[in-house]
């Protein structure tokens, strides 16, 4: 009887409804003037070009534009899947990201735990000034300061040399330039990396230490068992994060830092397909091809990041 | 609070993390010192002294390489402009639609944040964002450092956030005496918003000021240049500094790597500068974002 009666008053309803939107729409006329330059921002520069995702369909003819340009099919995916380059570049996108990931995911945690033990006063506050100066500077600038400092005459170099150990070629060496990149990652970023755990820690309610210390827990153990599991919720999501973004290995950090000597070891997609864009001839359908392929890796990796920690128990994005 | 006093081997605990986080400190500013040193020595003490602790001589011709070049000077001309106007024009759309997205309901508004949302996952890649800013007649122009990096989703709704804790009732009683939407936003909410638009003002500073990606891709003309991209240059073949004219009189071959360092550090030195004083507003941003987003 009930439906009967809501199916008998649902035309009204609905008639009701479509009045009041306009009216809605009337009355919060300047919420969209406010609305409006934002979203024109989005349309133009994030909407636009992901139309321009179908040249990687297309072979682009620059006379004809995206429009004009012929399909040209899978054509473009074929080309790249069957070049040895690409998949080397692939491969040394996933190295350096999980080598990212492995190396310098756990430093801002244990960063943290240690500096939320430190005594409050000017040593603390001028060391947090330190360590989260080098995230403020471009890549341009570290690796400049690196590149000196690694170089053949460099002091690392130097030092080497006076301890009785050989020189190393730091920038030129397949095998030392990925340690190199992700112990300068560290480096620039561990500090600023670490505020987000800090705050964590710090919303921990100070009782919970004081009980365990009245029970004869030690530092160590208060840390294992109060401050960890707290820290873990944050440090899950931020995991997900990092591995659903692992395509990206960080174009500003390589591209300022390697040289043709190490593209073997060095060379990330980002990378490959800027020197195929614009330095070389360019086939803008194979760059937008990679990069289609790039975003569908992104999106299975934070799914599937996603769904492995929600099976072993943790709380996931989605 | 302690209710019993430490006992010994949590002060030998705290020693060695003292000790730790301060041998930390020292690895973060050896780098930077040891630039420091090579831009204020000649090549012979360079190649002579292996590993430098302190400087034998200071010489400042380094620096007087530097000064003297038109090129780092346009570099910090555009720079400083693209700042000013970049942040004013970012902050202007992005404070716009903060505010529009944080209003109770009204129509459309799910859409428009759900297609926010899905371009922090998708995008269309690096060419066709070339062709649009091609197209768009940007290319060899400042503005295609500025005009593509209007809003950054990620500040925007910290504002956003920020708005929503802004109590409905001052909003109501505006409204009551005939206030519109506009209105409460300058009146009311910017002047309660002031520490995190500031926040974000400063974010936004150290993203244009840091700009070169952009620069590098659509500007040809190297008085156009910012400053990070003609100090990329720079390290890349310190020759660069002779353009724009006026090459720099040379008695001896330049030191290259000190010339190379002294750039570096007068690029760094206004965030070097800056940055203590502000420190503390940036780590605010951070808290206030992760721990409402």
């Amino acid at each position: 009887m009930k439906t009967q009666i809501s199916a008998f008053h649902s035309p009204i309803k609905t008639a009701g409804k479509r009045r009041s939107l306009f009216r809605e729409i009337l009355l919060n006329k300047y919420i969209y003037l406010l609305l409006l330059p934002g979203v024109a921002f989005y349309i133009i520069f994030s909407y636009i070009p992901m139309y321009g995702v179908t040249l990687a369909f297309k072979q682009f003819i620059i006379k004809k534009g995206i429009l004009g340009s012929p399909w040209v099919g899978f054509r473009n995916f074929e080309y790249i899947l069957g070049e040895p380059e690409f998949w080397k570049v692939f491969k040394n996108t996933l190295i350096i990201s999980f080598g990212r990931i492995i190396t310098g995911f756990p430093v801002p945690i244990i960063f943290a735990i240690l500096f939320n033990e430190l005594r409050e006063g000017a040593y603390k506050k001028g060391l947090q000034t330190v360590y989260t100066f080098p995230h403020f500077l471009s890549w341009v600038i570290i690796a400049g300061i690196v590149r000196n400092l690694f170089s053949n005459d460099g002091a690392i170099n130097n030092l080497l040399f006076l301890l009785g150990a050989e020189k190393y070629n730091f920038l030129a060496s397949n095998n030392l330039f990925r340690p190199l990149l992700f112990i300068t990652d560290i480096w620039k970023e561990a500090g600023w990396s670490s505020i987000i755990y800090l705050a964590t820690i710090a919303g921990i309610s100070p009782e919970l230490y004081e009980a365990a210390s009245i029970d004869g827990a030690n530092r160590f153990q208060r840390i294992i068992h109060i401050t960890w599991p707290e820290l873990r919720s944050t440090v899950v999501l931020l995991l997900i994060l990092a591995v659903g973004n692992c395509m990206n290995a960080g174009f500003d950090q390589v591209y300022n830092l390697y040289n043709p000597l190490v593209y073997d070891s060095g060379d990330i997609i980002d990378t490959y397909v800027f020197r195929i864009t614009f330095l070389t001839n360019p086939d803008f359908g194979v760059s937008t091809a990679v990069g289609l392929f790039k975003s569908f890796i992104n999106m299975f990796l934070l799914i599937a990041a996603d769904r492995f920690l929600k099976l072993i128990g943790e709380r996931g994005i989605y | 609070m302690q209710m019993k006093a430490k006992s010994r081997s949590d002060k030998f605990f705290d020693v060695i993390v003292a000790l730790v986080l301060g041998l930390w400190g020292l690895i973060i500013l050896y780098p930077f010192y040891n630039s420091l040193l090579v831009s204020l020595v000649t090549q012979e003490t360079y190649v002579k002294t292996p590993f430098m602790l302190y400087p034998e001589e200071i010489t400042f011709e380094s620096y007087l390489h530097v000064f003297k070049s038109p090129y780092l000077w346009s570099g910090y001309r555009v720079t400083l402009f693209v700042v000013v106007v970049g942040v004013a024009y970012s902050m202007f759309l992005t404070v716009t639609m903060a505010y529009a997205l944080s209003r109770k309901k009204f129509p459309g508004k799910g859409l428009v944040l759900n297609m926010i949302i899905v371009t922090m996952f998708f995008g269309g890649g690096m060419v066709p964002f070339y062709l649009l800013v091609k197209s768009l007649h940007l290319v060899n122009s400042v503005f295609a450092m500025i005009i593509p990096a209007g809003v950054n989703t990620y500040y925007m709704l910290i504002i956003r956030n920020y708005f929503q804790t802004i109590p409905e009732s001052m909003e109501e009683s505006a409204k009551m005496d005939g206030a519109n939407d506009i209105a409460i936003l300058f009146k009311i909410m910017l002047p309660l918003a002031v520490p995190v638009m500031a926040t974000v003002i400063l974010f936004l500073a150290v993203d244009r000021w840091n700009e070169w990606f952009n620069a590098m891709m659509f500007i040809r003309d190297s008085s156009k240049h910012p400053l990070q991209l003609a100090l990329m240059r720079v390290i890349q073949d310190t020759n660069q500094l002779n353009v724009g004219g006026v090459p720099a009189a040379q008695q001896k071959p330049l030191f290259s790597d000190g010339v190379k360092m002294a750039s570096i550090f007068v690029v760094m030195l206004p965030i070097m500068c800056v940055y203590p004083f502000v420190q503390k507003y940036f780590m605010k941003g951070i808290l206030i974002g992760a721990v409402k987003g």
